[in-house]
């Protein structure tokens, strides 16, 4: 932010939302780092503990609306403070969406078996690690207002897709094998589409941030990768 | 594009020796609302005083450099200025009627300028002028009370009403909300919302709100020069100059 406010509450005020959405954020990425580890782990004993890590999220996201709501009616910003007020808004959603996905990844380990052969999850692990790697440049360029960063995240989505093509195919590959692999390869193909949507919604993420900086919209459509027919 | 309805080319105001405008250039485009914004002392009621020439009655006002309205120069000797005023109106800060009934308030312009001859063709300019300014349901009944007695928000609508008595083609307000609640205020704003539709309007305005809420352009003045003219979204969503972001912030120091 540039100068600061003549009033001085109204500049703390901001700053505290922009900073709930800074513990939001990296409450939502240390749950995306769980959830993977869970489903690549096949680990059953961290899933309740992701679920609960959700509730944490989804009430930060209703503490961030309150405090919208009353910085919109108590100082009615302008200019760079709206933008800022609107994107906070629209990240919190966006970051609440991508604890869902999370969470419903979680869920997808309970009716895994233990002895998943490891080339099978190799992909959906590149593809996790990069959703990641996503999420934590996007609240990077958050925190440091780093237009050019956020721009480099909107872009690599593409590589999101098509690494989740790849993955989609190793899990039907496996899958046309032995039909018998039906029951928990559509839990994977799940998990590995939701990986793709947290990526759409990073990519949002991106977006606002963009906005925020230049108060104006990234131009173009957005890059897209090799598309799973839905 | 919308037409250019006034155009101000390098003004400049001097009061004695302090310059209060600073080679000013405004396009107002017609039948639309402009806005003027800026810190108190910026000049904007400087520069809207120009428009009518307003400033004529202040002895140590200089004005140089040009206004046009519809291409002619405001600024001429030659200019009548009882015809400039009468194609331009104002409305103060402060409703100001005349001591006088509300019905006289409103004839009076018409009678000067010769526009009303007849008893009856003063009636329907009066009638109309008060249903244009929204105000005629209230004071059908009461024409021959006193102006004065109407409350403030009333008092602004009939000036806003005696303003456009006389046709103009111009509407100047100065802050014409100021000292109303927010009711009035808001009664005035769906007005000035309506009264684009036939007259060009420029008003001045402390509130930010008010000034997103009636305009289609906004100018931010700050000590006597115009800073940033544009859009009046772009203005209050992403304004170019840091300075307007400053100001309409609430970041001047
Ligand atoms: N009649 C006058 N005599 C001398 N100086 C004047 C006169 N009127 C205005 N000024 C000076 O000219 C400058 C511009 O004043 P102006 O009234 O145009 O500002 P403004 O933007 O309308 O302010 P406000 O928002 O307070 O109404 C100020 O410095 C003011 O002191
Ligand atoms: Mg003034």
């Amino acid at each position: 932010m540039s100068n600061e406010h003549t009033v001085k509450s109204y500049e703390e005020e901001l700053q505290f939302l922009v900073d709930s959405v800074i513990k939001m954020g990296s409450l939502t990425e240390s749950q995306m780092v769980d959830s993977m580890d869970a489903v690549i782990k096949v680990d059953k004993d961290s899933i309740d503990k992701i679920i609960k890590s959700d509730e944490e999220i989804n009430k930060f996201r209703s503490k961030i609306d309150s405090q919208i709501m009353t910085l919109l009616v108590k100082r009615a910003p302008m200019a760079i403070d709206l933008r800022e007020t609107i994107s906070s808004l629209k990240i919190s959603q966006d970051l609440e969406r991508i604890g869902d996905l999370s969470k419903s990844n979680a869920k997808k380990v309970k009716p895994l078996p233990l002895d998943l052969p490891e080339e099978l999850l190799a992909n959906l692990k590149r593809l996790g690690e990069l959703v990641i790697k996503q999420l934590n440049d996007v609240l990077d360029s958050y925190v440091n207002k780093n237009y050019d960063k956020a721009k480099e995240v909107w872009e690599k989505d593409e590589q999101v897709d098509d690494l989740t093509y790849i993955a989609m195919e190793s899990v039907i590959d496996f899958l046309s094998k032995d039909k018998k692999n039906l029951d928990f390869s559509t839990h994977l193909i799940f998990a590995t589409k939701n990986l793709e949507r947290a990526g759409d919604h990073i990519t949002n993420i991106a977006e606002t941030i963009c906005y925020l900086i230049k108060g104006e919209y990234l131009k173009g459509s957005r890059p897209k990768g090799k598309v799973i027919q839905e | 594009m919308s037409n250019i309805k006034i155009k101000s080319k390098n003004l400049n105001v001097y009061y004695g020796q302090k310059q209060a405008l600073f080679d000013v250039n405004l396009d107002i485009n017609e039948k639309e609302v402009t806005a003027l914004i800026g810190p108190s002392g910026c000049g904007k009621s400087t520069f809207i005083r120009c428009i009518n020439r307003m400033n004529d009655v202040i002895d140590i006002c200089k004005v140089e450099g040009n206004i046009e309205i519809d291409g002619i120069e405001v600024n001429d000797k030659e200019l009548d200025v009882v015809s400039l005023r009468e194609r331009v109106g104002m409305v103060f800060q402060k409703p100001n009627p005349f001591p006088k009934s509300i019905y006289d308030n409103i004839s009076y312009g018409p009678k000067i300028h010769g526009k009303g001859e007849t008893k009856s063709e003063l009636d329907e300019i009066v009638e109309k002028s008060l249903r244009k300014a929204a105000l005629w349901e209230e004071v059908k009944d009461r024409l021959d009370e006193p102006g004065t007695g109407l409350s403030g928000g009333q008092q602004q609508r009939l000036c806003i009403a005696r303003a456009i008595s006389v046709n103009p083609e111009v509407i100047l307000m100065d802050e014409p909300c100021s000292a109303l609640d927010p009711i009035a205020t808001a009664k005035i704003e769906e007005l000035i919302d309506e009264l684009k539709k036939t007259y060009t309007i420029v008003i001045v305005t402390h509130s930010m709100a008010q000034a997103v809420r009636v305009s289609q352009k906004t100018g931010f003045f700050h000590l006597g020069k115009v800073i940033e003219v544009g859009k009046t979204e772009k203005i209050f969503k992403n304004p170019d100059n840091k300075m307007t972001q400053d100001y309409i912030t609430g970041r001047f120091g």
